[in-house]
């Protein structure tokens, strides 16, 4: 096999990848959304930074001592979009490769992942020191809310 | 609560990779045995890659035969646990197969406890100890681990694959820090540690041949300082080593206890945008030989490195990339005329301009498929292993690869 017919094989790849690329989704609005944190959390606002911090998975523990939790949806819902833009002022795919250089290098660890917003609510309501992000219309009483300084 | 992320539908693979890495946490359970482990995560990869080059040129393995190179696979399997909120521990086993370089034996990759002195709002403070990946660039931390990866290969004018091991770990204590403001984060490690140079990989980078005599590690320094603007928006680095390796030499040996000092420094700068990223890096590295006993050997050089590159998310499972690397092993010598006219070998050995295109495609978040093509003009980073006559390489050739990996 010469080296000519795998650029030849490349190229048809490459056109044929090219050529399958789906549309573009378009995110769909999601109703408002909380951060929301496990009852036992005294805190009620928190600075961007900080959030930052607890969702890059490089703070571990709320004032108090108490370790913190962290509960997020899949990448590719349109919660966890809209919360990492909105709420962390980040990209999704960002936020993943933060996640994996610490969890490839041993320096840190993953976030849990939920896969409903029922599962969401409920791992948040019965995890001390839990924090995560739910729709207004999903929430109930179980869990406190965290507003952004 | 014992929790594995992303764990959706591969629970019995899971739990047969549990019940392997069982006996690796031991250590783990024995700093509180009272109860379950706190936060056990368990992570791993594994990939497998094909590469097909042009003229006698091998890329791991025997990539430049009719049939191409099926020698190139990386399994890593990692477990942490963070017991309380400020102590961590971590390891993580890896085999790597990347022809005669890497044979595939199974070795501790890193292994170490991570305790956290400080931690404020604004900052923390805390200390590595055992053996930690080497703070190096934006990838050396990670660099074995497809997903981390910008490309198939990293970029081998600063990740060199055939001197890997001198810069890939350390046994030692890193101070790590960090402090965070709406300007940026600012965040460092610095290390004293020793670095890994058994075997013959780094005898035959370093020394041009396998010798009888072995390699011991010296007392090494290493560091990184990081700045970055809304959470890696825009990030900055700077890393800066100074590895020390003895030699101790046989009876027999025709060069004496010689000793090398490798001080590479790399600049690192990145901007993340919502569709595409551009990366590039910059190094230095200063090579000093002394006492060897033999002229040839008697070596004070600085390599010099760099690479642009650019990707493009298409969506967030196809991305695009484009890259151009060069590397100089001796900026007094970018042609490498001098060498050549010295040591009689070709003059393309002494350098490499790499320009690269390829294709990652997310087909689920746990597995990819990578295709790319490098047209290489120079021989300067080929393995000497894997290439043992260098006036049989050619100098302008062509390396296709595709690549699977999954990870959990």
């Amino acid at each position: 096999m010469t080296i000519k017919k795998n650029t030849g094989r490349l190229i048809l790849l490459l056109y044929l990848l090219l050529s399958m690329l789906c549309t573009i989704s378009i995110a769909r609005a999601t109703d408002h959304y909380e951060i929301v944190t496990h009852p036992g959390v005294s805190e009620k606002t928190i600075t961007r930074s900080t959030l930052r911090a607890i969702f890059g998975m490089r703070l571990h523990e709320w004032p108090d001592g108490t370790a913190i939790r962290i509960f997020v949806m899949p990448d590719d819902t349109p919660l966890h979009a809209t919360f990492a833009k909105e709420a962390l002022n980040v990209f999704p795919y960002q936020l993943r490769a933060a996640w994996d250089r610490l969890v490839f290098s041993g320096t840190g660890q993953a976030p849990n992942t939920v896969s409903s917003p029922q599962e969401m609510l409920a791992k948040v309501a019965s995890t001390p020191g839990a924090i995560g992000y739910l729709t207004k219309s999903r929430m109930d009483g179980s869990v406190n809310v965290l507003h952004i300084k | 609560m014992y929790s594995i992320s992303n764990s959706h539908s591969h629970n019995r693979f899971l739990m047969a990779i549990r019940l392997a890495v069982v006996p690796c946490m031991l250590w783990g359970y024995a700093v509180q045995a009272e109860k379950l482990p706190q936060n056990l995560q368990i992570h791993g990869f594994a990939s497998q890659s094909w590469l097909k080059s042009s003229g006698n040129n091998n890329v791991f393995g025997k990539s430049a035969s009719d049939d191409g190179s099926f020698d190139f696979r990386e399994l890593g399997l990692n477990a942490s646990m963070r017991p309380l909120p400020k102590l961590q521990f971590s390891a993580q086993m890896l085999s790597r197969w990347a022809g005669k370089g890497s044979p595939g034996n199974i070795r501790l990759d890193y292994g170490f406890l991570d305790y956290t002195m400080f931690s404020g709002e604004s900052n923390q403070l805390g200390i590595r100890l055992g053996r930690m990946k080497n703070p190096i660039g934006f990838y050396n931390d990670t660099r074995d681990v497809p997903f981390t990866r910008p490309s198939i290969l990293l970029p081998q004018s600063i990740y060199f694959d055939r001197t890997r091991k001198l810069a890939l770990a350390a046994d030692g204590a890193h101070l790590y820090g960090e402090q965070r403001s709406d300007i940026g984060n600012i965040s460092f490690q610095l290390g004293v540690a020793r670095p890994l140079v058994r075997g013959a990989e780094a005898e035959v980078a370093l020394l041009g041949s396998d010798r009888s005599g072995r390699f011991v590690s010296e007392m090494s320094y290493i560091g990184r300082v990081v700045y970055e603007l809304d959470e890696g928006r825009f990030r900055l680095a700077f890393s800066g080593s100074q590895l020390n390796i003895g030699y101790s030499p046989t009876v027999s040996d025709p060069i004496q206890a010689g000793s090398i000092r490798f001080t590479p420094l790399v600049f690192s700068a990145q901007y993340n945008a919502e569709r595409w990223s551009l990366t590039s890096e910059y190094a230095l590295r200063h090579f000093e030989y002394k006492n060897f006993g033999v002229a040839p050997l008697a070596l004070d050089f600085y390599g010099e490195s760099y690479y642009f590159q650019g990707a493009y998310r298409f969506t967030p499972e196809w991305e695009a990339v484009v890259r151009y690397d060069v590397l100089y092993t001796d900026r007094n010598d970018r042609s490498g005329s001098k060498w050549a006219a010295a040591s009689g070998r070709p003059a393309h050995n002494r350098f490499a301009k790499d320009i690269t295109v390829g294709l990652r495609w997310n087909v689920t978040p746990e597995f990819m498929l990578r295709a790319e093509y490098h047209r290489v003009n120079g021989t300067g980073w080929l393995s000497t292993l894997d290439n043992p006559v260098p006036g049989d390489l050619s100098q302008n050739w062509n390396l296709f690869s595709i690549l699977g990996s999954y990870r959990f």
